[in-house]
């Protein structure tokens, strides 16, 4: 299996370490009134889906970056990869005109 | 002080070196190595006037060279420094970087062939790289028979390979063991 490193280009999945969904760099916030029951989730809940998965991966044996790399689990099928600091940057939303 | 022997990470007194054919193979224990960080939104410095490359590359003028090993970070190698206190100078050239002394921490080999195929042909069996990236001017972090390396190809006619220095002798055993076969 070849990951396409936005950076490196493709790269064996074996320099690769795989880490899980990729929603777990949402973390939730700990001061909110509903931290326990989030964290729960948080922790110990992870959907299981039969197709297309976000999912982080560490480049351990390369350049050491997280990727956040979208797999369809059915076929293996790689449909892309981010760097995990471009996927965590904030979206930009656009203010509303005055 | 007791008076000690400096070994090399091949455990010799004197660099060693094997010809296969038309490769010939050796440690380089005479090479420096300081790894160069930037914090975040610093600017990137020119230490020692080298143009820091972009991803997977790596520049050298004729002492100093710059591999990039990650995002905004870089090992910095020098020729005939291997004795001296390199991190320092390094750390002279760039004051705002995080420098750290990595000389003691990985030993180089150069493999060395008139016949930059003979090379290329060598990485094939070496690593699960597409050889024809790894061209003068390119550097790459991946995994040779489970270790970690650092592959630089300065020029066509070599391949230099750094890896943790504990793992010197089983890259060594790896890489004439692929040339000793390519040659017979």
């Amino acid at each position: 299996m070849l990951i396409p490193h936005p950076l490196l280009g493709l790269r064996d999945a074996e320099e690769f370490v795989y880490l899980g969904d990729a929603s777990l760099m949402q973390r939730p916030d700990p001061d909110s009134p509903t931290a326990l029951t989030d964290f729960c989730d948080y922790v110990f809940l992870r959907d299981n889906p039969a197709g297309v998965h976000r999912e982080l991966w560490f480049h351990e044996q390369g350049d050491r970056s997280w990727l956040v790399v979208t797999r369809n689990t059915l076929t293996h099928e790689i449909l892309g990869a981010e760097l995990a600091t471009d996927a965590a940057r904030p979206t930009v939303t656009q203010e509303p005109s005055a | 002080m007791p008076d000690l022997t400096p070994l090399t990470a091949l455990g010799h007194d004197q660099p060693q070196s094997v010809t296969y054919g038309n490769l010939t193979m050796g440690d380089c224990p005479d090479l420096a190595l300081a790894s160069l960080a930037l914090r975040r939104d610093a600017p990137v410095p020119l230490p020692f006037g080298l143009d820091l490359p972009g991803p997977g590359g790596y520049v050298a003028s004729a002492e100093v060279a710059a591999i990039w090993t990650g995002p905004r970070q870089w090992m910095i190698e020098a020729k005939a420094k291997g004795c001296t206190d390199f991190a320092a100078q390094v750390k002279a050239q760039a004051p705002d970087a995080i420098v750290t002394e990595q000389t003691d921490g990985w030993a180089a080999f150069d493999i060395t062939s008139p016949d930059g195929a003979a090379i290329g042909r060598l990485l094939e069996k070496l690593v699960n790289i597409d050889p024809g990236t790894v061209s003068p001017g390119t550097a790459s972090r991946t995994s040779l028979h489970h270790m970690n390396v650092l592959l630089v190809r300065p020029d066509p006619c070599c391949l230099r390979i750094w890896v943790g220095r504990s793992f010197a002798g089983s890259l060594w055993h790896a890489v004439i063991g692929a040339a000793g076969r390519q040659a017979a």
